[in-house]
C-alpha cells in the first residue's frame, strides 16, 4: 500500500524527465489522425527536423476539442509551444482563452475558398463536409438537401452528434447556413432519414457504414480520395449537393507561454511550405492550403467541386453554437 | 483475511501480518484515498465554476428526458440480463459435462472486456439492417420487422455485455455450494424446482443485489453504445450530457451537477444492494473432492439445459464471429507485412506491460478492501470501504480526470510517467468487478473452520496461505483475468492522459480508425480479442489446483 501511494505520488509530482538531447524541443499538441503512423505527422517531423536543429515532439490528445480543453486546463503552465488540430468550429473558443500568440506571418495567396487573414491561426488544411455514399447500394444519390429530405422512406443516413463530433457540428452549421431560422423544421424532417447519430466519425464509419448499415454517411468531400488512391476502389463517392457544402479549415497556432516563440513561428511558417503540405492530401485526406500543382494526387481531380461554399465566421459560430445546439436537440427530441 | 480475530485468542506474534490492524488499515486507507480522489475530482469542478442552479434538473425538458431515459434503459437492461443469466448459470451448474463448456465460459468472460467499438461492430454484423440474422428473420418472418436502432439495440448490446458477467458470477456462487448438500439433494431425488428453493436460491440471493447494482451502474453510465445504436439524441444518458458540458460547453458547474446526480442515483442503488445483504457470508462449506451427479440435470430438463446453453453460446459467439470474419483479411495482411506486424507486436507488449501490473494491483487492492470490510462489519469504516470501491464506476472518468487535472495542474506530465498513472487508474476502474468475484469466496469459509483456526493460532499470513488460498485460487485467477482484460481493452483512460508515442492495442485501433485504415482496424480488433482470450485461458490454467492423485477435478470454471 505505501508503495502504491508512493508510486502514485511519484507519477504525479516527478517533473517530466528532460531529454538529454541538447537541441531544443518543440512540443506540438495535436490529435491522433495527424500524429499517427498513417497521418502526416511522422513525415512532417522528419522534414522539419532536417532544417530546424530541434526535436519536434507530438503530444497526442483525443480530438481537437481535447486540445482546447487541455490548453484551458493547463493555462499559463502549458507545455505546448504550438497547437495543431483546432478548426473553424473551435478556434474562436481558443482565441477567447487569451492563451495564444499572434503569428505575424503574411497569409496572402492561400489556396482557400475563403479569404483568410487571421492574426492567431495559420490554416494547414481544409475540406468540405459531404455525404459519402456507397455506389453499390445507392446508384442515384440525392443531389441536394431538398432531395434528401424528400427521399423515399428506406433511404437512411448516418450522422455524427454535434455535441461530440466535429463533422456533427459541421452538419448543424451547414443546415443552419442554408435554412436559417427554418433549420429546426428541416431537422425534424431529416430525423426520419437518420439511422444513427454516433459519438464520433470513427464509430459511424467503422461500425455502421462499412458494415453496409446505411448507404450514406456524413463525412468529407475528400474521403473518396483515400478510397480511390489507397484502397483502389471507386465504390465510395461523395454526393454533391446543389445548396453548396460547408467548409472546415483546420488550423495551428502558437501558445503565448511558450519558451520558444521563434521556433514556434518557424514551424508555423513551415506549415505553409510544400514540405509540409505535400503530405496533406493523402495522409490527412484534406485539401492543402497552397497550390501543389503537379504534386496534388490525381484522384483529387475526381472529387466533387461544390458550387457554393457555406461558411460562418468563427466568431458567429462561437456566439450562437449553444443556442443552435439547443434548437437542434429540441427538434430531434420533440 | 476478513474474519475478525476473537479477543480470547492467544496471540502468536510470529505469524506475519497477524496484527488485526493489518486487516483494517490498508484497506481503509485505500478506500479513503478513493473517496478523496472522487471527492477531489468533483470538488475541483465545483470550485472552478460558479454554482449551477439545481432547479435546471427538473425545469429543463431535455435534462428531464435524459434522466428518465437513462433510468429506463438501465433498469430494463438489468432485468433482462438477470433473467437470462439465472437460467444459464443454473443450466451450467447442472451440466458439468456439457461439450464446449469451457469454451462457453471463456466466451462469457470475454464479452465484458471487449472494447465497445469492436463489440458494437460485431452486434451490427449480426442484428443490424444488413446483419445475417436480420436477413434470415426478414426472409422467414418478415412480420417481425426487427429494428436494431433504438432501445432494442441498446438493451440487446447491454445484455450481450452484462448477462455473461452475471451468469459467470452466479455460476461461481453455485459451484461454491458445498458438495454434501448437492449429494443430499441428489439422494432425495429433488426435482429442479425443489433444488432451486432449497439450495440454489438461498445461495444466489446474497449475491444478486450486488450483481444487479453492478450491471445497473454499467448501463447507467453507458456512452458509446447508446450513441451508436440509440438512433439519435432522444436516446441520451447522463454520461453523454456530462461529456457535452465538459468538452464542448466548458460548463464545469453543470458537469459537476450532473455528475453529482449520477453519483447519487448509482450510490443509492449500491447502498440498497449492500443493505440487502451483499456482505452476508455465503453458505459456508468445506470442499469435498468428488463430484456429485445432478439427478435434476437429466432427462427432459437436461435436454432443455443443453438447448439453452447452445442458444446462449450462439448469442455470444455470433457477434465475435462477425468480428473475426471481418478482421481476418486485415489481420493477415498486417501480420505478413514486416513493419506493421512488428508494430502490432510492440503494441501488444506495451498493453500487457500496463495491464498485468494493473490487474495485480487491482486484485491486491480488492483483498485489502474486503479485509477491512470484514474486520469492521457494521461500523462506519466498513461502510466507507464497502462503498468507496464502487466509486470508480459512478464518477465519469472525464470528470475525475478533469478534476484531478485542475488539482495537479502544473505537475502532471504527459510523457511516459503517464503510463504508470494509466495503469493505476485502470486498476481502480477494475476494482468493482474484482470485488464482486472475490467477495463471495472469501466470505465462504465456515464458522467451524474459523474457530478451529483461531484456536490453533493460524493467523495472518498462515491463515491466508492455508485456509483461504486453496479455495481462493480459482476466483483469484478469474478476478486477475478480468482486471487484466479490462485494462487491456481500455481506451478511455489512456486517451484522457494523452496517448504515448508508442500505442497500446486499443490506441492503435483508434489511430487506424482515424486514418481510414478500416481493414487494418478490423484486424487489430480481432487481434485484441485473440489476446484477451489468451489472457483468460492462461489465467484459467493458472487457477487450476495442482494435480493431486485423489483429487479428480470436473471440468470446472
Amino acid at each position: 500500500m505505501p508503495a502504491r501511494l508512493l508510486a502514485l505520488l511519484l507519477a504525479c509530482v516527478l517533473p517530466v524527465a528532460t531529454l538529454a538531447d541538447k537541441r531544443p524541443t518543440l512540443n506540438v499538441y495535436t490529435h491522433p489522425s495527424f500524429a499517427s503512423e498513417w497521418g502526416p505527422g511522422p513525415a512532417v517531423k522528419t522534414a522539419f527536423e532536417a532544417h530546424c536543429n530541434c526535436t519536434l515532439n507530438y503530444v497526442v490528445l483525443d480530438s481537437g476539442g481535447d486540445i482546447l480543453q487541455r490548453l484551458r486546463l493547463e493555462g499559463e503552465h502549458s507545455k505546448a509551444d504550438v497547437v495543431l488540430g483546432l478548426d473553424t468550429g473551435t478556434m474562436e473558443a481558443a482565441r477567447q482563452t487569451g492563451l495564444l500568440a499572434s503569428h505575424d506571418i503574411p497569409l496572402q495567396g492561400l489556396a482557400l475558398p475563403v479569404d483568410w487573414s487571421d492574426d492567431l491561426f495559420v490554416p494547414y488544411d481544409w475540406g468540405y463536409f459531404a455525404f459519402v455514399y456507397d455506389t453499390e447500394q445507392l446508384p442515384q444519390p440525392p443531389a441536394s438537401f431538398e432531395d434528401l429530405l424528400a427521399a423515399p422512406e428506406d433511404l437512411k443516413i448516418i450522422i455524427q452528434d454535434p455535441r461530440t463530433s466535429t463533422p456533427g457540428l459541421g452538419l448543424l452549421l451547414w443546415m443552419r447556413h442554408i435554412y436559417g431560422d427554418q433549420a429546426a423544421e428541416k431537422w425534424a424532417q431529416l430525423n426520419k432519414r437518420i439511422l444513427a447519430t454516433t459519438k464520433s466519425w470513427s464509430d459511424g464509419y467503422f461500425s455502421l457504414f462499412m458494415n453496409g448499415e446505411a448507404p450514406m454517411i456524413l463525412s468529407y468531400s475528400t474521403s473518396p480520395a483515400y478510397h480511390m488512391a489507397i484502397d483502389k476502389t471507386d465504390r465510395y463517392q461523395a454526393a454533391a449537393f446543389r445548396e453548396g457544402h460547408y467548409l472546415q479549415v483546420e488550423v495551428a497556432a502558437r501558445v503565448r507561454s511558450s519558451g520558444q516563440p521563434e521556433l514556434g513561428r518557424t514551424f508555423l511558417q513551415f506549415i505553409l511550405t510544400r514540405d509540409f503540405q505535400r503530405h496533406i492530401p493523402l495522409k490527412n485526406v484534406m485539401y492543402p492550403v497552397i497550390e501543389l500543382g503537379e504534386e496534388l494526387p490525381e484522384v483529387f481531380s475526381r472529387l466533387i467541386k461544390p458550387t457554393e461554399t457555406r461558411y460562418f465566421e468563427p466568431a458567429t459560430v462561437a456566439e450562437h453554437r449553444r443556442a443552435w445546439l439547443d434548437e437542434w436537440l429540441d427538434a430531434m427530441t420533440r | 483475511m476478513p474474519e475478525s480475530i476473537r479477543s480470547s485468542t492467544p496471540r502468536h506474534p510470529d505469524a506475519p501480518f497477524s496484527n488485526p490492524g493489518w486487516q483494517l488499515w490498508p484497506g481503509l486507507l485505500l478506500a479513503s484515498l478513493l473517496l478523496i480522489l472522487a471527492g477531489g475530482g468533483l470538488g475541483a469542478l465545483f470550485w472552478q465554476a460558479e454554482l449551477p442552479r439545481v432547479a435546471v434538473l427538473w425545469e429543463n425538458r431535455y435534462l428531464r428526458n435524459v434522466l428518465s431515459f437513462t433510468l429506463w434503459q438501465a433498469t430494463l437492461s438489468v432485468a433482462l440480463s438477470l433473467l437470462l443469466a439465472l437460467p444459464v448459470a443454473r443450466a451450467l451448474a447442472r451440466q458439468p459435462c456439457f461439450p464446449g463448456r469451457s469454451l462457453l465460459l471463456r466466451l462469457m468472460e470475454l464479452s465484458l472486456v471487449v472494447p465497445t467499438i469492436v463489440a458494437v461492430s460485431g452486434v451490427v454484423g449480426v442484428y443490424g439492417r444488413q446483419g445475417w440474422l436480420t436477413t434470415l428473420v426478414n426472409d422467414w418472418a418478415p412480420a417481425l420487422s426487427w429494428n436494431l436502432y433504438g432501445i432494442n439495440g441498446i438493451v440487446l448490446t447491454h445484455v450481450f455485455f452484462n448477462a455473461p458477467l452475471a451468469a459467470r458470477i452466479l455460476l461461481q456462487t453455485l459451484e461454491n455450494v458445498p458438495q454434501p448438500q448437492w449429494r443430499i439433494a441428489s439422494q432425495l431425488g429433488l426435482s429442479s424446482g425443489w433444488v432451486w428453493r432449497a439450495l440454489e436460491w438461498p445461495a444466489l440471493r446474497p449475491v444478486l443485489p450486488g450483481i444487479a447494482a453492478l450491471i445497473f451502474t454499467l448501463c447507467f453510465t453507458s456512452f458509446a453504445i447508446i450513441m451508436t445504436l440509440g438512433g439519435g439524441p432522444a436516446a441520451t444518458t447522463l454520461e453523454v450530457a456530462i461529456y457535452q458540458s465538459l468538452r464542448f460547453d466548458f460548463d464545469f458547474g453543470r458537469a459537476a451537477l450532473l455528475a453529482t446526480v449520477q453519483l447519487l442515483i448509482c450510490g443509492s442503488v449500491w447502498w440498497l444492494a449492500s443493505r440487502r445483504g451483499m456482505t452476508h457470508a455465503l453458505v459456508p462449506g468445506r470442499q469435498v473432492a468428488e463430484q456429485v451427479p445432478r439427478k435434476d440435470g437429466s432427462g427432459l430438463r437436461g435436454l432443455w439445459d443443453r438447448l439453452l446453453l447452445l442458444t446462449f453460446t450462439l448469442f455470444l459467439i455470433a457477434p465475435l464471429a462477425a468480428v473475426a470474419l471481418r478482421g481476418l483479411p486485415g489481420l493477415v495482411s498486417t501480420l505478413t507485412q514486416s513493419g506493421s506486424g512488428g508494430r502490432l507486436w510492440d503494441a501488444t507488449l506495451l498493453s500487457l506491460a500496463i495491464a498485468i501490473p494493473a490487474g495485480a494491483s487491482s486484485v491486491l487492492a480488492a483483498l485489502l478492501v474486503l479485509a477491512s470490510n470484514g474486520s469492521t462489519q457494521k461500523g462506519i469504516p466498513g461502510q466507507i470501504s464497502a462503498t468507496a470501491a464502487y466509486l470508480p464506476l459512478m464518477v465519469p472518468p472525464l470528470v475525475l480526470g478533469t478534476g484531478l487535472f485542475l488539482l495537479l495542474r502544473p505537475q502532471l506530465g504527459v510523457t511516459s510517467e503517464g503510463l504508470i498513472l494509466v495503469g493505476l487508474i485502470n486498476s481502480i476502474m477494475a476494482l468493482p468487478f474484482v470485488l464482486q468475484m472475490l467477495r463471495g469466496p472469501l466470505r465462504g469459509l465456515d464458522i467451524a473452520s474459523i474457530h478451529q483456526a483461531d484456536q490453533l493460532g493460524i493467523l495472518g499470513w498462515y491463515r491466508w496461505r492455508w485456509l483461504h488460498w486453496p479455495r481462493m485460487r480459482r476466483p483469484f485467477a478469474l478476478a486477475m483475468a478480468y482486471a487484466t482484460g479490462l485494462s487491456l481493452g481500455d481506451f478511455g483512460v489512456i486517451a484522457l492522459f494523452g496517448s504515448p508515442e508508442e500505442p497500446t492495442i486499443p490506441v492503435l485501433l483508434y489511430q487506424q480508425l482515424g486514418s481510414y485504415q478500416m481493414a487494418a482496424a478490423a484486424g487489430t480488433g480481432l487481434w485484441l480479442i485473440t489476446v484477451l482470450l489468451a489472457v483468460f485461458a492462461l489465467f484459467n490454467l493458472l487457477g487450476r489446483p495442482p494435480a493431486t492423485a485423489h483429487l479428480r477435478e470436473p471440468e470446472h470454471a
